[in-house]
């Protein structure tokens, strides 16, 4: 599921709808299950990654290789988008704006019938080694990565100071890196 | 940690100060730690990505997404056909831009009482069900028990647009009154009642449940628009400054299923331009259903169950060109070009088009300050035209002078 050609981009960038294709069926889904876990709006979600599906195709140049690797370079276009908008909601419901579809949103944080679909080895090695977390370190990581907060923000939410803010993240995600040295991503 | 490192994974999270960001992003042009540092930090940060648990995407997603890969259909010819030269030639932009508003009428306007409480319902049913079909529902996580059971417990909109158009509305209220009435039932609802329909069956997909939230959210506000006093709270909120981008028109026509009563069609897209479109939610919704007006037109033309749809900027200076564009035959043809260009007393067959037709006209009114329906005509500012095999129907909109990228719905 994770295995994404090097060469993929290069093909992209070419004209190669194949390659698109190729690239849709690999990590699609990688992409919208973390912007579904940072919006918690299937339509969104989708919107999301039809947007950055349109650049890829229309502006490959968006990407180089001098941005780090493609696949870790998709990841964080999908999650700064999902953060822009996940904000933007934020704003307009703190401005108290009517809507009927936002102030009726249930919560629906672990309702999807599709996480039936087999989890591979590799993600559930993920979801796991990010479940072992302390828990200290884990809601740091989560506030900042899937939340989009600052780490001011993160310090005042847990009534922490800054520093320890700054080391929970460190530590959080050397931990990560170490329990998941093996991996391939 | 050294501080490159802490500044890389800071900037890869995004919770680097601005003033930082800018000084780390020209370190990176210069620093090859940094740049390595910042590799390994989204890498790191891919893990967590990786770690949230995954969800599966429809086909009808890919079939959407793939479309871009697809070529675009060439509309210079179009653009450079003769009404549009002669729309480039006359167009002038007006002094002040029309922000929407002023088609509407107070439903209590509405004499016949029992017409005004059957609108009032089907307004109070559409709200219902609006967060039963949102992207958090539970239909939207493949749990369709609450849908269908709230589906079938309220009346079927297809019949209640069948019930309310078969009503003398013409006698009710003429002109603002009939067109608020014609606008609520002919523009986006008979596809409403479509998806509502299929949904309520045992044949649909995820892609039916996203199409009719998308359908609900544009009547609620076409709704609304028609007649200003059936939620004067969520108006208030419609009638405010906020621009609303072409990508909105295009998430939602892109790629997908369209039907006009009986009649189903594929949309295609491919030209639409980046920026705002309308300042207002009302603006937005008169709009909106003046495009789902033009796909009620020609989706039942196509000669190939395909129509495109496209916005374009531009290509005349100071307006916005929206274009609907299907194959269809001599005959069908025929018909358009009597609906747009004449005919004034339709059979049957054709009594809704022409309402759809003059849904668009009296709607260029306002929006380009003029009261005369013939002379925006013979300023090719809206028409219908024909090249090879195709019919082509358009109408133009005043553009949004500076503007900036559009914002959210």
């Amino acid at each position: 599921m994770l295995k994404i050609k090097n060469d993929l981009w290069e093909k992209i960038r070419d004209g190669d709808s194949s390659a698109f294709e190729e690239l849709y069926d690999g990590f699609a889904g990688a992409m919208f299950s973390l912007s579904l876990e940072i919006l918690g709006d299937r339509w969104e979600a989708e919107e999301v990654i039809q947007d950055i599906f349109s650049v890829l195709w229309k502006k490959p140049e968006a990407y180089s290789p001098k941005k780090g690797k493609f696949t870790s370079w998709l990841l964080v276009l999908t999650r700064n988008r999902s953060i822009d908008r996940y904000r933007s909601r934020k704003r307009r419901l703190d401005r108290g704006e009517t809507d009927e579809i936002l102030q009726s949103r249930p919560d629906q944080s672990d309702k999807d019938g599709a996480e039936k679909a087999t989890v591979s080895d590799e993600r559930e090695h993920l979801n796991r080694a990010f479940s072992n977390l302390p828990p200290e370190q884990r809601k740091v990581l989560e506030l900042s990565y899937f939340k989009g907060m600052n780490q001011q923000s993160i310090a005042e939410f847990l009534d922490i100071s800054l520093g320890t803010v700054k080391s929970r993240t460190r530590l959080g995600i050397e931990k990560l890196r170490n329990s998941l040295s093996n991996l391939r991503i | 940690m050294e501080t490159i490192k802490q500044k890389a994974l800071d900037y890869a999270l995004g919770v680097l100060p601005k003033e930082d960001s800018l000084l780390f992003e020209a370190l990176l042009e210069e620093n090859d730690e940094a740049r390595l540092s910042l590799a390994e930090a989204q890498e790191d940060c891919a893990k967590i990505a990786l770690s949230t648990k995954p969800k599966t995407l429809g086909n009808e997603v890919k079939q959407r997404i793939l479309e871009y890969s697809q070529p675009n259909l060439n509309f210079d010819p179009f653009l450079a056909s003769d009404p549009i030269q002669s729309l480039r030639n006359n167009f002038l932009p007006a002094s002040a831009r029309y922000q929407g508003g002023g088609g509407g009428i107070p439903l209590t306007d509405i004499t016949n009482a029992k017409l005004q409480d059957e609108i009032n319902q089907l307004y109070e049913d559409l709200i219902t069900l609006s967060p039963l079909v949102a992207g958090n529902s539970n239909a939207a996580a493949g749990d369709m028990t609450l849908l269908k059971s709230t589906l079938k417990s309220m009346p079927s909109f297809t019949e209640s647009v069948d019930n309310l158009l078969s009503r003398p509305i013409d006698e009710d209220k003429i002109g603002v009154g009939a067109q608020s009435i014609h606008r609520t039932l002919l523009s986006s609802m008979p596809s409403l009642g479509f998806f509502s329909d299929r949904l309520n069956g045992d044949s649909h997909s995820m892609g039916d449940v996203r199409r009719l939230f998308y359908l609900c959210r544009d009547q609620l506000k076409i709704m609304r628009a028609s007649f200003d006093d059936i939620d004067p709270i969520r108006l208030i909120e419609d009638e405010k400054l906020r621009l609303h981008s072409a990508g909105l028109l295009q998430t939602k026509w892109w790629g997908a299923e369209h039907a006009y009563f009986s009649s189903q069609g594929k949309v295609r897209c491919g030209h639409f331009f980046d920026g705002p479109v309308t300042e207002r939610c009302v603006e937005f919704a008169e709009y909106d259903a003046n495009m789902y007006c033009l796909a009620n037109l020609l989706s039942p033309r196509s000669s190939n169950g395909e129509f495109h749809l496209e916005l374009v900027k531009d290509a005349v200076p100071n307006c916005i060109l929206a274009i609907a564009t299907a194959e269809t035959s001599q005959a069908k043809h025929g018909e358009l070009d009597q609906i747009i260009n004449g005919i004034t007393s339709p059979d049957s067959s054709l009594k809704n088009d022409l309402v759809l037709w003059n849904l668009i006209e009296e709607s260029m009114t306002r929006a380009h300050h003029h009261t005369s329906v013939a002379d925006l005509r013979s300023e090719s500012l809206f028409g219908c035209h024909r090249l090879e095999n195709s019919s082509y129907l358009w109408f133009a909109w005043p553009a949004i002078e500076n503007s900036q990228d559009g914002a959210v719905a």
